[in-house]
């Protein structure tokens, strides 16, 4: 044997080690970072939440979950999601509800001392709705300065769910307020701007002008670890509290506890709810023929187990999805239906003229078979696993899914024609009218199934020019839901939602992170809603 | 494997083989063993890797000699299709390349000065990157999945050997019978089948089988960089890939017994490359 064959046996001994030595490299970086933290009374490090790409500024999109830190936003929610006022002592919608009054307080104070007024409030949301990032302020027709602590805004539209504008920007100092402001924010938010390391951590420190309570912490230092650096990182006893993915959690970590909180994070399969032949306007192919079919919908959403996905998949952390808002205030709790029920799935599809002609154990109608494709982002394990164990939920109905990991440039081509195992969830109800109202048909993300249904359009139309909260929420429940049809399981079925994920944390046994509230769309974020109540348990 | 390979130099052990009956007998086995992880992954049904969620993250048993992954699906049968997969893709790259370093290498040795230039320059060009780096970006230029793999791997592995390939040729035209059949009037075709062609043959089949073991890693780490195939394909370096999540919460045969299957058939290969030189290569035939 000659040196060549020790050189290739020498690799493939080697291979998995380069392949350990990669994911290693990560851990190093948190040793160098925090060497090694004392418990310092006063010193929280938390290694919970993915770096903001953008920065810190309001007006391209900081603070949308979680709290904006440095910033204050003009309504809040309270920890049971109550909206109470913030920088605002008053607000009043008129009666037609397109002009939204909000009297601000005189007593907030930026950090560098100037007063924040209503200038600030007029310069935020106008900047925020012409800076084209992800903020949707579209409605806003204009604001305007009443004097110095009044603002109007005046919208195009009625829309209950622009309060939500009102709780998630935070206001920026109109005279502080620059390009490179996203890297070095100022605000009269609880805490204030001390460093930011891209690509490893932010530290803040407590803002002593802070007119609300002041947070208990002096110092906080946010570490931006991968879940698997975060794990380490709170085995090894490097911080406070560390995200981490439901693989994770079976592991008992010295001196943490697992904390599991709820939320609407929630994971579904879209389906294309129109028969195929129209295309977009970049040309990419509408409808599919199989899933427009309603029997296929439902059939799939009574089989599937949402039990089992989440024992197996979530490991318990999670639980089963009825609609993409379950939970929430404008959830309706009758959407909920009984699933795992083979049986009763065969009966809807037999009763649809679906049987199995060749005998290939793939239900045939015509000439089309029971088979679609059903795609998932190839970075996300979860969802991965859940569409490869719904795949093998069906089988025995007969329909075939053929699953596909894909980039997201590539669904993106392909989701108005294929299922999609997407996810979202968030605490603004207008996620609900951007899924299934037909005005949003095929816009970006949004309902990109084409899903529309008249009655359910004029509830969600209802819902959003509802001038009072209450009468929205209602609007908005029998959109889901009316007796007689709606968007959920029980009517259209445009979606079969399977699991809310649980967010879960490791967190120190001797830290109190407050009453949590049900959490959006975000794993890491938004456990911050309330950071200024966390302290020590004595 | 280790074991052949001192079955094959200690004499004393198996005094009445000679050397040509140990390689013979090397190669067959590894051949065998090859052979058998195909026909297990051909073979072993597809239900097998259906999820399973109730028999999940299990560890190696008789019902699973590999253990299960988070899904509950049987790891045996999940590395045995990987393999094949592996196999499959390496075999087809293998030969592709192979075919362009002997087209290329004969091109450069005989069709003239600028053509050997340029074939020369392309191979020192194509050698000073490593393969990995090529891999990736035309694989990625071809959108990944099979196909940008297979085409990746073939475009990348065919240098080393067109250069054995070109000097082997350049040597067996400047050879004294080679000269002396010309000097007689023999016609260009006759002294290429009956001269050249002996002589490249065993060097095409040494250069493919022994292309088989790189293929076969770097498709495996194309796939376990995310380049490669679709994450829920059986394909070695995906299950690689998703056991190293796992090693951290004590999963350890989730990487072991894959990684060990991987060494096991690149090693094969090898063995086979290496045996068939000795006894097909003109100058090594008598060692």
């Amino acid at each position: 044997m000659n040196k060549k064959s020790y050189f290739i046996l020498l690799i493939s001994l080697a291979f998995p080690i380069i392949l350990l030595g990669c994911s290693l490299n990560s851990e190093d970086k948190i040793v160098s970072s925090t060497a090694n933290i004392e418990e310092k009374s006063d010193e929280l490090i938390l290694a919970i939440g993915s770096e903001p790409e953008t920065g810190f500024d309001p007006t391209t999109g900081w603070g949308r979950y979680g709290s904006p830190l440095f910033q204050s936003t003009l309504l809040k929610r309270d920890n049971e999601l109550n909206i109470v006022n913030d920088l605002a002592v008053h607000y009043t919608i008129s009666e037609d509800g397109l002009v939204w009054t909000v009297e601000l307080r005189d007593d907030v104070m930026f950090l560098d001392g100037e007063p924040l007024t209503s200038a600030d409030v007029v310069y935020t949301f106008e900047t925020a709705s012409t800076s084209g990032s992800v903020i949707d302020l579209n409605n806003i027709s204009h604001v305007e300065a009443i004097n110095e602590w009044t603002v109007q805004f005046s919208l195009k539209e009625a829309q209950s769910t622009f309060i939500n504008s009102l709780i998630n920007t935070g206001i920026v100092p109109k005279h502080a307020h620059g390009s490179d402001y996203a890297e070095k924010p100022i605000g009269s938010g609880p805490f204030k701007f001390v460093q930011w390391d891209k690509g490893q951590q932010l530290i803040v420190k407590s803002n002593p002008k802070y007119y609300g309570e002041k947070s208990f912490f002096n110092k906080i230092t946010f570490l931006f670890l991968n879940e698997d650096a975060a794990y380490a990182a709170a085995k090894s006893g490097q911080v406070h509290m560390a995200a981490i993915p439901p693989a994770f959690s079976k592991q008992e970590v010295n001196g943490m506890r697992l904390e599991a909180l709820q939320s609407v994070d929630n994971r579904g399969v879209m389906f294309p709810f129109v028969t195929s032949g129209e295309t977009t306007v970049e040309g990419y192919p509408i409808g599919n023929d199989v899933t427009a079919d309603i029997a296929i919908r439902k059939a799939i959403n009574i089989a599937i187990d949402r039990q089992l996905l989440v024992e197996g998949i979530l490991e318990g952390h999670g639980t089963p999805a009825y609609t993409v808002a379950d939970g929430l205030p404008w959830w309706n709790p009758e959407t909920t239906i009984e699933d795992a029920d083979i049986e009763a799935a065969k009966s809807i599809l037999e009763e649809a003229g679906w049987v199995d002609i060749n005998g290939d154990g793939i239900l045939q109608k015509g000439s089309l078979n029971a088979e679609f494709v059903l795609m998932y982002p190839a970075s996300d394990v979860t969802r991965q696993s859940l569409a490869i164990a719904v795949a093998d939920l069906i089988k025995p109905l007969g329909i075939n899914i053929i699953v596909e990991g894909k980039s997201w440039d590539d669904i993106q081509k392909q989701m108005y024609s294929n299922a999609v195992l997407f996810g979202w969830g968030s605490h603004d109800p207008i996620e609900i009218y951007n899924i299934y109202s037909s005005h949003t048909a095929g816009e970006g993300w949004y309902n990109t199934g084409f899903y529309s249904n008249p009655v359910v359009d004029d509830y969600l139309e209802k819902a959003l020019s509802a001038t009072d909260i209450e009468k929205s929420l209602e609007y908005w429940k029998k959109a889901q839901w009316d007796e007689k049809t709606g968007f959920s399981a029980k009517g259209d079925a445009p979606w079969a939602w399977l699991v809310n994920l649980d967010h879960l944390y490791l967190v120190d046994v001797k830290l109190d992170i407050g009453q949590q509230r049900i959490q959006p769309h975000q794993h890491g974020w938004p456990v911050t809603d309330n950071i200024t109540e966390w302290k020590w348990l004595n | 494997m280790n074991f052949l390979r001192i079955m094959t130099q200690k004499k004393s052990l198996i005094p009445k083989l000679n050397l040509r009956q140990r390689t013979l007998i090397a190669m067959i086995v590894s051949a065998i063993i090859l052979l058998s992880v195909i026909f297990a992954g051909i073979l072993l049904g597809d239900e097998r890797i259906a999820t399973n969620l109730e028999n999940r993250n299990l560890a190696p048993s008789l019902d699973h000699p590999f253990g299960t992954d988070w899904l509950g699906r049987d790891m045996f049968t999940r590395t045995m299709k990987g393999l094949t997969l592996s196999i499959a893709v390496g075999l087809i790259a293998a030969a592709a390349s192979s075919l362009i370093a002997v087209v290329l290498g004969i091109l450069a040795a005989t069709a003239g000065k600028i053509i050997d230039s340029i074939i020369s320059w392309l191979v020192d060009l194509f050698l000073s990157v490593p393969h990995l780096v090529t891999l990736i970006l035309i694989a990625f230029a071809l959108g990944g999945g099979m196909k940008g793999v297979i085409i990746g791997l073939a475009l990348t592995h065919w240098p080393s050997l067109c250069r054995v390939i070109r000097a082997e040729v350049m040597q067996l035209r400047s050879t004294e019978y080679v000269q002396i059949s010309r000097k007689l009037g023999k016609k260009r075709w006759w002294i290429v089948t009956k001269h050249m062609i002996p002589h490249l043959i065993p060097q095409f089949f040494v250069g493919l089988i022994l292309l088989f073991p790189h293929a076969i890693l770097h498709e495996a780490a194309i796939t376990f960089v995310g380049m490669g195939l679709s994450p829920h394909h059986p394909a070695i370096g995906i299950i690689l890939s998703e056991s190293m999540r796992y090693l951290s919460t004590g999963m350890w045969w989730l990487a072991f017994f894959p990684g060990l299957c991987l060494l096991i058939v690149v090693r094969s290969f090898d063995i086979i490359g290496e045996n068939l030189r000795m006894l097909i290569d003109p100058h090594r035939a008598h060692e």
